[in-house]
């Protein structure tokens, strides 16, 4: 087996999946209408509703949800062996993924643009929304958590990485400046920005520089991590505090394009290596046991651990709030939700490719794994682009930059919305808290205690277990709009009690049989604290939530509340 | 040449969507920043000229009247617009690219 017949195997479940299933359900239940007019069209006023093409919208969309869970998940369930991820990549997808995605563009497109808070306090009850901020705010906080530590701990650390970082950074100023400021020509900014960029790349994995950063971890000592996860948080106060199109937007530019070009490269080394005969998975096993130490059995833990990539509820806060109220035609829903969700699970697949055929063995991939989690995708990456000639002493630290510049442009945003929030909902409490450099450090603050005292597949599970909550809450939304306007519902549905109780399952064995027993044994006392305190209070929102949905369902299922024929 | 003429025509469609693909994935994030920075000073002007249609108690300038043949148009959009309520998820388009 090697990689290009996975990748194979992929793409005909792209087949039958889009190609038959999702276009069945929308043609026969969801009956979009290319006449009929969408709420971008009829409420288009230059902010938060304005019509795009169907194009433009799918590459959009796809650039939303696309970043580093896809990449993440996959290197971490790839313990259990590379088929059951394959398989939950696959099938998940398949009956879950896109249709969550779809559906959470239809349920608010036809809901005059509502959101999905909105729309839980219509469709569920008034308190389904606070349980959803709840949700958001914890699992923002887990992203910091679980990236920050990758990237502050044990990406930034590497020798070979910070001067690329900064290089990346810099173009990105430089990007933001000549286009604002200067009136340069995109193409000449995109050019002279992305090579600069790549030459700072390089330059930092020269043996000079990578030797200047040796001795200064050497001296660090012990507080090497503290000092890297200290310049990560001072990364993101400023890419949260400076205007957006100072720093975050363009930075997120430029990185976009040392992304792209090398997954473009990677798929190409790939398919080179294949026909030499490479690209396989040699002695890396496809199924490891049930269970797995650090990370525990494989049913639930797999199903949180892959989120994006399979299902990820953060997609549908993403579609309904913005993709929603730009589709200028029902029909272009399906190509623009639902394909987004197959390309990306496409990604997901070459991302496990990445970490297990590519690395060089099950050994490879475990002493990757134990140096830096996420090292193991730029160890496979390096593997794939040197068969086009790049050098694995090149591949490797710019495997790290690539992984560390997309962890970074996602940190920016969420430490943004973090500060938002805390002024939103506690700013009349505590008025400090409405100063936006204020709330970037409470937020921040937070997050290097989770960074510093967490474990990371504990952090990592707990963050796949509140996106799978909210994927839960998006398909009990859909389900219950479903029921009101008399649709068939079976398709979202059962795919919501699978995620539903998969996730709490996953939740109390993370919180009763990881977390709690450690804080008893005395291992990592503050992070695992922090750990049950998030995964019991996620408990206890999904069991009024579930409680709730339980009666907004009956409500229609006994007729109490009839349903609205469009 | 009919083949020739379809298998260009193709290549052109083609190119195109990969054109408006990539432009979707890269800049048109901040072409769409932009129109919202213009939307959101218009609504704001709409406002502070004729946020007495709301409600909003304002000095009825003389310029008002002058311009009240402009914003006609764009009235019942301005109110649905500024008076639609928000929450917190209203931001969740800003996360681009979390997953």
């Amino acid at each position: 087996m090697n990689a290009l017949v996975i990748l194979i195997i992929a793409a005909v479940g792209v087949y039958l999946g889009y190609g038959l299933y999702a276009k069945k359900i929308d043609k026969d239940i969801i009956q979009p209408s290319p006449d009929k007019a969408t709420p971008a069209t009829m409420y288009m006023d230059g902010v938060d509703f304005t019509p795009a093409s169907k194009n433009v919208l799918f590459g959009y969309q796809f650039k939303s949800i696309a970043a580093l869970g896809p990449i993440g998940g996959p290197i971490v369930a790839a313990q259990y062996g590379w088929l059951p991820g394959l398989l939950w990549i696959i099938f998940g997808t398949f009956f879950i993924g896109w249709v969550q995605d779809y559906a959470s563009i239809i349920v608010p497109m036809r809901s005059e643009g509502d959101t999905f808070g909105a729309l839980s306090y219509k469709l569920i009850s008034p308190r389904a929304r606070g349980i959803l901020l709840v949700f958001i705010y914890l699992y923002l906080l887990l992203i910091m958590g679980a990236f920050g530590q990758v990237i502050g701990i044990n990406f930034l650390s590497n020798p070979g990485v910070p001067v690329g970082v900064l290089a990346v950074i810099l173009m990105g100023l430089l990007a933001g400046q000549m286009t604002y400021k200067m009136k340069q020509d995109i193409l000449l900014t995109t050019a002279i920005t992305v090579v600069v960029a790549f030459i700072g790349i390089w330059v930092g994995t020269l043996s000079g520089v990578t030797g200047f950063f040796e001795g200064f971890n050497a001296s660090l000592g012990a507080n090497t991590k503290y000092f890297w996860a200290l310049i990560f948080a001072v990364i993101c106060y400023l890419g949260a505090v400076l205007p957006i199109w100072r720093w975050a937007q363009p930075t997120n530019y430029v990185s976009f394009w040392i992304i792209a070009l090398g997954m473009a490269g990677g798929v190409i080394g790939m398919i080179i290596w294949t026909f030499q005969g490479g690209a396989t998975f040699g002695d890396f096993p496809a199924f490891t046991g049930w269970s797995v130490a650090g990370l525990g059995p494989l049913w639930p833990i797999l199903f949180v651990t892959i989120a994006c990539g399979a299902v990820s509820g953060w997609h549908s806060l993403v579609s309904s709030s913005g993709t929603a109220r730009q589709i200028e035609k029902e029909v272009d829903a399906l190509p623009i939700g639902g394909g987004a969700m197959w390309m990306e699970m496409i990604l997901a697949v070459i991302a496990l490719l990445t970490a297990t055929a590519a690395t060089g063995g099950w050994d490879a991939y475990l002493e990757a794994y134990a140096g830096g989690k996420f090292g193991v995708f730029a160890v496979g990456l390096a593997n794939f682009l040197s068969h086009i000639g790049i050098p694995t002493a090149f591949g490797i630290p710019y495997g790290m930059v690539f992984l560390t510049i997309m962890g970074l442009t996602i940190c920016y945003l969420v430490v943004r919305f973090m500060r938002v929030a805390s002024a939103e909902l506690l700013g009349d409490a505590i008025p400090a808290l409405k100063n936006m450099h204020v709330g970037a450090i409470v937020a921040l603050v937070l997050s290097l205690i989770v960074i510093w005292t967490g474990v990371w597949q504990t952090i990592w599970v707990l963050f796949g277990g509140a996106n799978q909550m909210m994927a839960s809450l998006a398909l009990l939304i859909i389900t219950v709009w479903l029921m009101s306007q008399g649709k068939k519902y079976g398709w979202t549905f059962w795919p919501f009690v699978f995620m539903y109780i998969t996730t709490i399952a996953a939740l109390v064995y993370t919180a009763f049989w990881k977390a709690l027993p450690a804080v008893l044994a005395g291992t990592k006392v503050t992070g695992n604290i922090i750990a049950v305190v998030v995964a019991v209070i996620l408990i206890l929102c999904a069991l009024v939530l579930g409680y709730d949905g339980v009666l907004a369902i009956n409500r229609y299922r006994k007729g109490e509340v009839a349903p609205t024929a469009e | 040449m009919p083949l020739v003429e379809n298998v260009r025509s193709k290549l052109r469609q083609a190119q195109h969507t990969i054109g408006e693909f990539i432009y979707g994935a890269t800049t048109f994030e901040w072409v769409d920043g932009i129109h919202k920075e213009r939307g959101e000073v218009e609504r704001l002007f709409a406002l502070i000229t004729f946020g007495d249609i709301l409600g909003i108690p304002i000095l009825p300038p003389y310029y008002t009247l002058r311009l009240l043949p402009f914003v006609v148009p764009a009235m019942d959009r301005w109110k649905r617009s500024l008076l639609r309520e928000r929450d917190m998820t209203d931001l969740a388009e800003l996360f681009e690219g979390i997953h």
